[in-house]
């Protein structure tokens, strides 16, 4: 039988008996042809819970996470976690939603915190505080830092698993300080101090600009919530569905209006969407930069002066708030086997052991998420440090019973803080007054926020 | 009959059979089989192109949730948003800016090259190596490299200008308009290589003899170039605006989201930056399909304007 259809196959190709083979024939063709495109199928037995994990952590955090995972596989013998990285976070959104769509979600996936309320509403998500329960398992959720779980909470309750939480604080050059003829160890701690800190370095000539940031929509967001003053209505998007914002008050316009005042000034030099004024910063060209503490470590080991880091300025006679919780937190996908979730919840119990969150701690300069750890780092002396300490005592300094404090949860919120960044840099640019900018964007901010009330019905 | 060929002058190419009953005779017996054979490719077009195309126009008229546990059907909603919101309108005016001047300079600096790549010095192959290599850079390094350059507070270009100019501060991400400019730089360098390598072969392939006609005859480079060469250039050209066309709308989003992310302001947002910020980051997947659709529609007008007027007026003479 083969030999027969090898002698056709040949034949089929040879001029002559292409033109002679009965059309009976061709089906056989068309039988093998499509066989041979059916990709081979291979089933392999397995006996270990095969779980996937996609997230956003590339680079040097990369390594941590792989090296977790590792150890996590090597002491489950059950469990084969597969992690991978997926692109940045939106991109890993992105992706997870589409793989959802068609069935093929991975098991946990790391969100960033914009994309929260996305993820409370999609429905594709076992919140993690059901996960014990459904186990027939006890678990204390206060072992977890509480600034941390208040951001991922709905109603008390813990949605998705504290992974790498950062927030912002202001790191400091303090050769320049000193060469400006400034206290190194007295950083500014008002925003009148950096503005008159400014003036001074700016005069001493030792550079030209006195300060950068990164992540614009963020530090806005953090500056109200470091004064206790919330960004949209509804409790912050946390009591029912934001509708809109109410950032544009007295207060906001004043907060606004400095910044542009600054960068006129010259003191304030604007830096880009994310990270890319940390080199500015690194190559010692400005004397102060506000970002995410997750930069820390990056910026030690660049920078070839002496860093110092201090609380995020206030601005006198405001409340006093809390500075917000960033970065990303684990969801678990909704709809697969009681055995994977296990396997999942394994994993999740695992990051929060002391000697993993503090690894992880180490590793990336995100929080240790639980106390145990971060009573160990103390005990160990980690923290004697100033510069670490700082970034931890920031969140765990201000107060933490308000929604203002929490920080906002809205569904359409990474479009938002594109309309504040772009708001920002036209004021800076001088197309639009810094009033008529911020209420430009809190404009469109509410149409958002309305579109989005009008999908989920509320 | 012998499925022989007839007969046919030769430019033409080989002449095509009419009508069924010679199609029978070139497979008989295989009837199906053209079919079958050519399945694989009209299956990749349908399932990844038409598909999905049909898929987005019917997205347009509604919005949905990103998971899709929701849809409401808006009827033109999308669209009468899309062009009555002025960021919108505002992103068509930046990418007609961006994309004529990335053509028509891109167009007539490689054209310079190319002419004075083709002459007879010395050392040719390397420079010809050293203007053409900047196509095979991706996207994202060329992105970083003009970034780097251009960044305010620590890149080359801002400390030259601000020492020449003594202490103009030249910001690209507080100024549009020096955004707007700076990324047309490099997406212009960027395709420089390319538009260089065709314009080169066309020039090469324009006949010495003419060339040697013309300066016989008295014209001098300026005016040979202008009646003899550029003429002869216009199949290369037609084609190199095409597709310049195509990666000012399409191929420079890389360069564009390392560079500006459409900012500052909306500066650099250009269309198909815009759609995948609304699509894929702010998950507004209703209007993205419109936006979608739109530009669709740009391209393919300027598609058939372009092969129609162009093409007819393009000169092949080999």
């Amino acid at each position: 039988m083969l030999k027969k259809l090898k002698t056709k196959l040949t034949g089929f190709f040879s001029l002559k008996n292409r033109i002679n083979l009965c059309p009976k024939h061709k089906w056989v063709l068309v039988g093998l042809a499509v066989l041979l495109s059916i990709p081979t199928v291979s089933v392999i037995a397995a006996e270990k819970v095969e779980i996937t994990w996609w997230h956003a952590m590339s680079g040097s955090r990369l390594k941590v996470v792989d090296a977790i995972v590792e150890s996590f596989n090597a002491t489950h013998p059950d469990i084969e976690l597969k992690p991978l990285f997926t692109g940045t976070y939106a991109e890993t959104l992105t992706k997870f939603i589409a793989s959802y769509r068609t069935g093929t979600a991975p098991n946990l996936i790391q969100v960033y915190e914009v994309g929260t309320q996305t993820m409370i509403d999609s429905e594709a998500i076992l919140p993690v505080y059901q996960i014990p329960g459904m186990l027939g398992e006890a678990w204390d959720w206060a072992q977890y830092v509480i600034p941390i779980t208040n951001y991922y909470s709905v109603e008390g309750n813990l949605w998705s698993m504290p992974f790498n939480s950062s927030s912002a604080m202001l790191y400091y050059n303090k050769d320049i300080f000193r060469a400006a003829g400034l206290d190194p160890n007295k950083p500014p701690t008002t925003w009148k101090e950096m503005e008159e800190y400014g003036e001074q370095i700016l005069a001493s000539g030792v550079v030209d600009h006195v300060y950068s940031g990164g992540w614009p929509g963020w530090i806005w967001e953090q500056t109200l919530g470091y004064h206790n003053h919330l960004y949209a209505d509804n409790d912050n998007g946390r009591a029912g569905l934001a509708k809109k914002v109410v950032f544009n008050d007295e207060f906001g316009h004043m907060v606004f209006e400095t910044m542009v005042r600054l960068h006129d000034k010259g003191i304030y030099i604007y830096g880009g969407p994310e990270y890319a004024a940390n080199s500015a910063f690194k190559a010692g060209r400005i004397a102060m930069l506000i970002q995410s503490t997750s930069s820390l470590t990056g910026i030690l080991k660049a920078s070839e002066f002496e860093v110092g880091t201090s609380f995020l300025p206030r601005f006198e006679g405001y409340p006093i708030g809390n500075s917000l919780v960033g970065g990303g937190s684990l969801w678990v996908t909704k709809g697969k086997s009681e055995e994977e979730v296990r396997a999942v919840w394994e994993f999740l119990k695992y990051l929060g052991q002391t000697e993993i969150a503090i690894q992880w701690h180490k590793g990336t300069g995100y929080f240790p998420v639980t106390n145990a750890a971060l009573k160990a780092l103390l005990d160990e002396g980690w923290f004697s440090n100033q510069t670490y300490l700082t970034a931890f005592l920031e969140i765990l300094s201000g107060r933490r019973d308000t929604a203002a404090a929490t920080g906002a949860r809205l569904g359409p919120f990474v479009a938002m803080r594109e309309h504040f960044r772009a708001a920002l840099e036209k004021a800076i640019a001088g197309d639009l007054s810094p009033k008529e900018a911020l209420d430009e964007a809190a404009q469109k901010m509410n149409q958002l926020l309305k579109d989005y009330a009008e999908l989920y019905g509320g | 009959m012998g499925g022989k060929p007839e007969a046919c002058p030769p430019h033409l190419g080989p002449c095509r059979p009419k009508g069924e009953a010679m199609q029978e005779e070139r497979f008989p017996g295989y009837r199906w089989l053209p079919y079958l054979l050519v399945a694989p490719s009209i299956a990749v077009i349908v399932i990844f192109l038409v598909v999905p195309f049909v898929q987005s126009v019917r997205g347009s008229f509604f919005i949905s949730t990103p998971f899709g546990t929701k849809t409401i059907y808006v009827g033109l909603r999308n669209y009468i948003r899309l062009f009555s919101s002025p960021d919108y309108q505002n992103s068509i005016l930046t990418t007609l800016a961006f994309s004529s001047f990335v053509i028509i300079i891109g167009l007539s600096v490689s054209l310079g090259i190319a002419q004075l790549l083709n002459q007879k010095i010395r050392g040719l192959g390397f420079y010809q190596v050293a203007l053409i290599w900047t196509y095979a850079l991706s996207p994202a390094i060329a992105g970083v490299i003009w970034a780097s350059m251009f960044a305010p507070a620590t890149g080359l270009v801002p400390y030259i200008v601000s020492k020449l100019s003594g202490g103009y501060v030249l910001n690209w991400m507080t100024n549009g308009r020096i955004a707007l400019l700076v990324v047309v730089a490099a997406a212009t360098w960027k395709m420089l290589g390319y538009n260089i390598v065709f314009l080169l072969a066309g020039l090469q392939n324009v006949p010495k003899a003419l060339m040697e006609a013309a300066r016989v005859d008295g014209a001098g480079p300026w005016k040979a170039f202008w009646r003899i060469t550029f003429p002869m250039l216009s199949p290369t050209t037609t084609f190199l605006l095409f597709v310049n066309m195509l990666y000012a709308f399409f191929q420079v989003f890389g360069l564009i989201d390392i560079m500006t992310r459409g900012g500052p302001g909306n500066a650099t947002e250009i269309l198909v930056y815009k759609l995948y910020r609304d699509g894929f980051i702010h998950l507004n997947t209703g209007s993205a399909s419109a936006q979608s659709f739109v530009i669709f529609f740009v391209i393919s007008i300027g598609a058939i304007i372009q092969l129609r007027v162009a093409t007819r007026k393009a000169i092949y003479a080999r």
